[in-house]
């Protein structure tokens, strides 16, 4: 007969990003169950709506996290644009679909070499991070911040890119593609990280669904759902297709993540092809008054916002559900089973963001 | 892309060549970084602008900025700033801009102040004071409601008024330097 027992796992752990907490139920050196808790980084981020008002409020959604935070700006915008009736300029569209793209290529490197360094990986880890380094130039070029991009305001955007910039985008992506070989080589195809990958944290299509699984990690597991199909900001004039894989393993994960890079790629292109030219906000009069909710694809997953305003400037309630939210419960059932050295591995490959879950 | 097929050492041309290449990092700060010309790395002030309105310190999120109108100063806590940029949008007088290179660290958190230079002659048209109509001269463009940072004033075309919500005024001036027909001057209450 097994031994059981529980190794608490986090929240301060040498491999993991994030504050996350697990009670790890073990037979021998199999996991057999998981018990998470959060609660360690609460801000009380969506209280703050407030005491601040909503056109302030952009800069505080987008400090919630700093790998999404361009993210947060645009589903807090959007929605308290649906609540006051507020169209959009065409361009501001595009420069939101361009930005919101470039953080998504951002975070999946970033993902990219966090795992590698989960697996002990160092060099690919370096590589992976120093490609996301182009990007975030790129974003310090083009809007003034490298994490946290303040660009987006309700009605619109604050800063315009010119061609040049447009430029310097899509040579950085050129630049990105080209070097990227060696790590797509090394993530799909190297022996030691086929090893830890393939087979490991199998999550099931009826699992997935039946926990609520979003993102990558839904993806991974065949099932073809992506909230930029729905068509905000400016997905709805570009052509794309969601990126699935169907094993379910760490493995397809991985995949799912890296095509979705070139999938942005294409996206940003195509974006800075189609953009028109004209303003780039419109003013704002009056305050929201109604509720509505807001979905989009954060690079982790499908993100909803929530917005309830009462005619003031304060707004009564904000409310935002993310990614890894949905994925803790996926999380739990792809544990089971696994070793306890593998542990480190599955939870990255959720690509948990404990700051977007706690707020 | 390349899929599923297993391989050995498939890094280790990339590795081999960075033996070899200059480091990605730069020695900061023995190298002086690069900074693109948006970059948002503090705020500063052309104090002598400034009308002390209090535009910035609603604006800001963090609560960072104070504002004296009576000693007609402006402080601003540097470690408390997140450098979003809200309050130079906010500024009716543009005085307010960022700038490259964040600031230093410090062993305390610490605030600076600037203090406006008295002004011996006060110029025409010039903040201070709220906006008084001289309805003759009026022709109802609208073009002060427009301008109006803070939606103070009211103005009907139809009907012919000219209102003003003096609690929200913060008696910038704009209104009297964007108004045609110079009907609207600054007069201290």
């Amino acid at each position: 007969m097994a031994k059981r027992s529980i190794v608490p796992f986090g929240p301060q752990h040498p491999v993991l990003p994030e504050p996350v907490h697990l009670d790890l139920i073990l037979e021998d050196e199999t996991v057999v169950g998981a018990v998470p808790s959060i609660g360690f980084i609460h801000r009380g981020l969506e209280k703050l709506v407030e005491k601040r008002d909503f056109k302030q409020y952009v800069y505080i959604a987008e400090r919630v996290c700093g790998i999404c935070s361009c993210g947060h700006g645009l589903g807090y915008c959007e929605a308290v644009e649906q609540v006051m009736g507020i169209e959009v300029p065409d361009r501001a569209r595009y420069l939101r679909t361009i930005w919101v793209e470039m953080s998504r290529v951002h975070s999946h490197l970033l993902w990219l070499g966090l795992l590698a360094d989960a697996m002990g990986f160092e060099s690919l880890y370096m590589e992976s991070w120093r490609l996301r380094e182009k990007i975030l130039d790129m974003f310090d070029e083009t809007t003034g911040g490298r994490i946290i991009h303040s660009v987006n305001c309700v009605g619109g955007v604050q800063k315009d890119m010119d061609s040049t910039m447009l430029q310097h985008i899509l040579q950085a992506i050129d630049d990105i593609r080209g070097e990227m070989k060696p790590v797509v080589e090394t993530f799909m195809q190297d022996y030691t990280v086929q090893s830890r990958l393939k087979g490991s944290g199998i999550l099931t299509k009826e699992d997935a669904t039946a926990l609520g699984a979003a993102g990558p990690v839904l993806r991974a597991s065949g099932i073809s759902y992506d909230a930029r199909r729905l068509g905000y900001a400016a997905y709805g004039d570009l052509t794309m297709e969601p990126i699935t894989a169907a094993e379910g393993d760490s493995y397809a994960r991985c995949k799912v993540r890296l095509k979705e890079l070139f999938q942005s790629f294409d996206l940003i292109r195509e974006a800075i092809g189609k953009i028109p030219d004209g303003p780039i906000s419109v003013p704002v009069k009056g305050n929201p008054s109604g509720e509505f909710f807001m979905r989009i694809e954060q690079p982790r997953g499908e993100a909803i916002y929530y917005v309830k305003g009462s005619g003031t400037k304060y707004l009564d309630r904000f409310r935002m559900r993310t990614p890894t939210t949905s994925n803790i419960p996926a999380l739990v059932e792809m544990l089971k089973g696994c070793q306890l050295a593998d542990v480190p591995l599955l939870i990255l490959t959720i690509d948990p963001c404990v700051s977007c879950t706690e707020r | 892309m390349m899929e599923d097929k297993t391989r050995v050492f498939t890094f280790a041309g990339r590795v081999l060549k960075n033996l070899f290449q200059k480091p990605a990092t730069v020695q900061y700060p023995f190298q002086p970084a690069e900074y693109p010309e948006r970059m948002r790395g503090h705020v500063e002030i052309k104090i002598e602008d400034c009308i002390c309105c209090g535009l910035c310190v609603r604006s800001c999120p963090s609560q960072a900025i104070s504002v004296d109108r009576k000693a007609g100063t402006w402080t601003i806590g540097r470690f408390d700033c997140v450098q979003c940029g809200s309050c130079v949008l906010a500024c009716p007088k543009k005085c307010l801009t960022m700038e490259k290179g964040y600031t230093e660290p410090d062993i305390a958190k610490k605030s600076e102040t600037f203090t406006k230079p008295k002004e011996e002659e006060k110029p025409e048209a010039a903040s201070g004071g709220i906006p008084v109509l001289d309805a003759e001269k009026c022709v109802y463009c609208t073009l002060c409601a427009k301008k109006c940072p803070q939606e103070a004033i009211r103005v009907d075309r139809k009907e012919k008024t000219w209102a003003l919500d003096e609690e929200k005024c913060v008696q910038c001036g704009i209104c009297a330097s964007a108004c045609p027909k110079h009907a609207l001057s600054m007069q201290s209450i």
